[in-house]
């Protein structure tokens, strides 16, 4: 509140004068703006013909293909369910949509947002009060699989849902594997050497999102827990709160990152290209293998991917690590990504309608699946329909066979200070160019 | 006459130094053009295309499909028309506000006006993307944001002072006496503004018409941080928002970055002679 | 007449417009700037006054001083790289004449009026390690061609190309046009007395260039602290921080770090910093200018008197 005072106090008297500077046109402009948007949206009571708009800020930009197609089939059907009601969607790639989350988070939100359910993200967002509560009651039977939620609550309110339960993957060509005789490695040891002989015989091994910075952190996260186990969780919550990153399982973890870049495990120039160029390199058969996320199983179905990459993408989870406190079935995944609603939103109970609605089970989960989208955060063995491609049967079946999940990656559990530091020393120090104590130094240096 | 004196040394030099004066044209002009002629290029190839070693490619097929996306899917026509009514509307507006400050500045006598001109011209310094997150709170705390104002007002607000440092310069070397003569006649002040002093102006007006307009065609820091819908979007944001949309594939993402470069080549290409001649005085004064 | 011109009502009506957009988009985010940089905000919800521990952690601010020494190479790079080749190629073209003249200048400044957004993004291709243009040049004249071109040590050099490339047309129409303004009876002077091309270009151009040299410079080095677009797309900053720049750099503290005070107090040492460069150079020139016109005239006077 006190910000907005002061701004306003700052501003009023110049926006007061400079519109009468620039002739009536601005103002009356601006107001006619306003009108569209939100037509006659001031009268509270829900009459069924009044006019809404909803909007939609959501991290999905491809809406033809994946979850953004997903997304976008659920607004259209709203829309033709509920013909009162337009959905203005607004859409921003990952980075670019957290930017701009946090420039809407400083006034008005729209009405529904991608969130992600992490501290990183989410604790100044829920401390700031920007998301509207949600009746956990109200999910009784949309069948979220059990602590999924726990990331959007906080003091046992509910503020968000999640959309996927996301899996960390190497995805690999199944042609150029079987066209080399290679085969899927269980050590990571056979890993590196692998990467040697794909070298050798002039194909890039692993394509990553080193642009990026978080997918790095996912791979660290990925090495540290196949390293440490269940106690992963501990020692990354204590390092946190301590600001002491001096456990040998952090340096170790990163030690290996480093020595697996200077291998040539990633393309070169991995530190600097962005996700789509990463996933550009796996999908025309230019890297044998890809380093992302379970929500990038659609590539499966995409059809601006040649087909005979498409048909053969495979994957498997990171292999066992020598001196690991796991089984090869402990894997790397959280919930991540969803959704919540504004608390300032003017229409408030249409916008839970609609994030409702999208949850319904026979929605999201089942659009998605029938997409080919990794995982949904919901229960979806009643969507199965033998049409499954080998990809998503995979993620089913190593979440399935799981015995133990990381849970959310290490960048992601402090503040979104320590989240920037790490994300982009994480740079430095896979590429070589800062040492690992240094990276560690960095990072703890970030906690306040 | 004088070119011709001044030619001859190139002209009339030995072959040798004729031969290395050319081939240094050439290469300059080659690394400037190559790039777009790639970008042409590949943008009627297909996405795995990209992938091969060659500079240059023979597509297997042309794929003006490539453009059809870019042109249907990217929403060209919409942006180029938010694009172009932003910028005529801010030159118009610098051209206006800035002329009748340097009116007042030059021509009419008042204590302030060295101190006036000064504050105007410290804007000139103030870097612009300094202003983006107060901006934002600003615009947003008085709904502006995703209005057309939240691009027009700073486009203005910094092309002035240069424009005015231009108009100044011009307004000082117009004589006085053309003026004096109109208020002998009994015009008023604003016909003395508008009607004598203006038309005398044009060669400043159209270089800072030029001016204003490069460098705010092409600005997307602010159009991305300030616009959310796609009603005001301009055709550089779009670029950003495209790729995103499109990030497999490559193709279709050469296609919408040639096709948003192409009317500035275009309007460049036809108007080369004024706009070379409006950026050389806007620069060299400015 | 005098009265019609010192008519405060007129002055007012036609300054006023001028000065309440000044006042609007430059002066109130700077005072705006000024108090959020005092505050600990996230840029929403509530916030205290720090008072100067923003500033204080800025002084031990690896990455700022990353940015600042980013913008002296850059303009480094301008200056030296940049500005000569500018020179002597705007310097062969005033000589070319006709239709060529014409062809090459308009070929030259075409990148100029390209959108950033498209540069940036043509050149992230240009640069890409396994199929980008630079690369498969290497690879074309027999090299390996596995050159990380945005990598560690090399990426601000990277940037730095892109930028001189992007922005060479606009240098070279500078000089094209300082040339084109010096008094041909120079050069027919000089060819009378048998100087060659480059004798006159050293004895002549050069020297009657000096304030067209200085106006870019001065351009030069304010754009190279300026720069935001180009990185912002191309490298974000990245590696690490090792192409960072200062409005790069704000940006993402404020809006992705959620230290909203603290990215406003960035911006205020920003401006403060390309308020004295700008001051500085001025004055530097200033004083150089009165000294040169005295040589000048002695050099003019000598002439007359041979």
């Amino acid at each position: 509140m006190k910000k907005k005072i002061v701004s306003m106090i700052a501003t009023m008297a110049l926006v007061a004068t400079t519109f009468a500077g620039c002739g009536s046109g601005s103002a009356s402009n601006a107001d006619t703006a306003a009108a569209d948007s939100s037509e006659d949206a001031a009268t509270e009571t829900a009459s069924d013909g009044e006019e809404i708009t909803l909007k939609l800020f959501s991290n999905l930009p491809d809406r033809k293909n994946g979850q953004g197609l997903v997304e976008q089939t659920i607004v259209d059907a709203y829309m033709a369910e509920h013909p009162n009601v337009t959905i203005e969607v607004e859409t921003l790639d990952e980075e670019a949509y957290k930017t701009k989350f946090k420039a809407y988070s400083m006034d008005e939100m729209p009405d529904i947002v991608s969130i992600w359910g992490q501290p990183s993200f989410l604790d100044e967002v829920l401390d700031a009060g920007l998301l509207a509560e949600l009746n956990t009651a109200d999910y009784a039977d949309y069948d979220f699989v059990e602590g999924s939620l726990d990331g959007f609550m906080k003091d046992g309110k509910l503020y968000g849902l999640p959309r996927n339960t996301d899996v960390a993957a190497f995805y690999y060509n199944q042609k150029i594997f079987e066209d080399n005789g290679w085969t899927v490695p269980e050590t990571y040891d056979d890993l590196l050497a692998l990467a040697k002989d794909m070298q050798a015989k002039g194909v890039t091994p692993l394509a990553m999102d080193g642009g990026d910075g978080w997918p790095l952190a996912v791979y660290l996260t990925d090495v540290l827990y196949k390293l440490t186990g269940s106690d992963y969780a501990n020692i990354v919550t204590n390092a946190l709160e301590t600001g002491d990153f001096s456990d040998p399982a952090f340096t170790k973890a990163a030690q290996l990152l480093q020595d697996s870049a200077a291998a040539g495990l990633f393309q070169t120039g991995f530190d600097t290209q962005d996700y789509g160029t990463a996933q550009n390199l796996f999908t025309n058969g230019q890297a044998a293998m890809y380093y992302m996320g379970s929500w990038d199983a659609s590539m499966a179905l995409n059809q601006d991917i040649p087909e005979e990459v498409r048909t053969n993408i495979r994957m498997f989870t990171m292999p066992q690590i020598e001196g690991g406190a796991t089984s090869a079935t402990d894997i790397t995944a959280w919930n991540g990504g969803g959704y919540a609603v504004a608390a300032g939103s003017e229409n408030l109970d249409q916008a839970k309608d609609f994030l409702n609605y999208m949850y319904l089970p026979e929605n999201l989960s089942k659009i998605g699946w029938e997409n080919g989208v990794g995982m949904s955060a919901q229960d979806e063995s009643d969507f199965m329909t033998g049409n499954e491609t080998e990809l998503q049967m995979q993620f089913v079946d190593a979440v399935g066979a799981a015995t133990g999940l990381s849970g959310t990656t290490m960048n992601d559990r402090g503040t979104s200070a320590f989240k920037t530091a790490i994300e982009t020393s994480i740079q430095n120090m896979s590429n070589g160019s800062m040492t690992v104590e240094d990276f560690l130094s960095n990072i703890a240096s970030s906690i306040e | 006459m004088h070119t011709k004196a001044k030619s001859s040394a190139i002209k009339h030099g030995s072959p040798f130094s004729r031969a290395v004066i050319w081939i240094l044209l050439i290469v300059v002009a080659i690394i400037q053009i190559f790039p777009l002629v790639w970008l042409l290029d590949f943008s009627l190839a297909s996405s795995t295309e990209m992938f091969t070693n060659g500079l240059l490619i023979i597509p297997e097929k042309f794929r003006f499909d490539n453009y059809v996306k870019a042109f249907v899917d990217g929403n060209f026509l919409w942006y180029l028309k938010n694009s172009f009514l932003i910028n005529v509307l801010a030159v118009v507006i610098v051209v206006l506000v800035s002329f009748m400050a340097a009116f007042a500045i030059t021509r009419m006598h008042w204590k302030m006006s060295g101190l006036v001109k000064m504050i105007l011209l410290m804007g000139m310094m103030i870097p612009i993307h300094a202003t983006l997150l107060p901006n934002y709170k600003i615009y947003s705390t008085i709904n502006m944001t995703d209005t057309m104002w939240s691009l027009l007002i700073p486009y203005v607000a910094f092309s002035m002072p240069q424009a005015l440092f231009l108009m100044t310069g011009f307004l000082e070397s117009i004589p006085k006496s053309l003026e004096e003569a109109a208020v002998i006649d009994g015009c008023g002040i604003f016909r003395v503004v508008f009607g004598i002093d203006m038309p005398m102006m044009k060669p400043s007006i159209a270089t800072v018409s030029i001016m204003t307009f490069l460098n705010n065609w092409n600005e997307f820091m602010m159009a991305s941080t300030y616009l959310s819908s796609d009603k005001w979007k301009t055709l550089p944001f779009s670029v950003l928002e495209f790729t995103g949309e499109y990030s497999s594939n490559y193709a279709a993402q050469f296609a919408v970055m040639a096709l948003t470069a192409a009317p500035a080549v275009i309007v460049y290409i036809i108007l080369n002679k004024q706009i070379t001649k409006g950026v050389a005085l806007g620069a060299v004064k400015g | 007449m005098k009265k019609m011109y010192s008519n405060k009502a007129v002055i007012a009506v036609l300054v006023g417009p001028g000065l309440l957009l000044f006042a609007f988009a430059v002066l109130a985010p700077i005072i705006l700037s000024i108090y959020y940089g005092f505050t600990n905000s996230t840029g929403m919800g509530s916030y205290d006054f720090v008072g100067m521990k923003n500033y204080k952690e800025l002084i031990h601010d690896e990455a700022f001083f990353i940015s600042i020494r980013n913008s002296a190479l850059l303009a480094l790079g301008f200056i030296c790289i940049q500005h000569p080749i500018a020179m002597v190629t705007a310097y062969i073209l005033d000589r070319l004449g006709g239709r060529a003249e014409h062809f090459f200048r308009c070929v030259f400044f075409i990148p100029n009026v390209i959108s950033v957004a498209v540069i940036a993004y043509l050149w992230k291709f240009i640069y890409n390690p396994d199929f980008g243009l630079l690369n498969n040049i290497i690879k074309f004249f027999g090299g390996e061609g596995k050159v990380n071109w945005l990598g560690q040590d090399i990426a601000i050099w990277s940037v730095l190309i892109v930028l001189i490339w992007h922005g060479f047309g606009w240098g070279m129409l500078i000089y094209y046009t300082g040339i084109k303004n010096i008094d041909p009876t120079l050069y027919e002077a000089a060819s009378i007395d048998g100087a060659g091309s480059v004798q006159t270009f050293f004895g002549i151009t050069l020297p009657l260039m000096k304030p067209v040299i200085q106006v870019n410079v001065t351009m030069a080095l304010i754009s190279a602290l300026k720069q935001m677009e180009t990185v912002y797309l191309l490298t974000n900053g990245g590696p690490g921080n090792a192409t960072q720049f200062t409005a790069n750099y704000l940006y993402q503290q404020a809006f992705r770090a959620f230290k909203y005070g603290y990215g406003n107090a960035i911006g205020v040492v920003f401006i403060i910093l390309c308020v004295v460069l700008t001051v500085i150079t001025n004055k530097v020139f200033e004083d150089r200018d009165l000294k040169e016109e005295k040589k000048l005239n002695k050099i003019s006077m000598r002439k007359e008197a041979i």
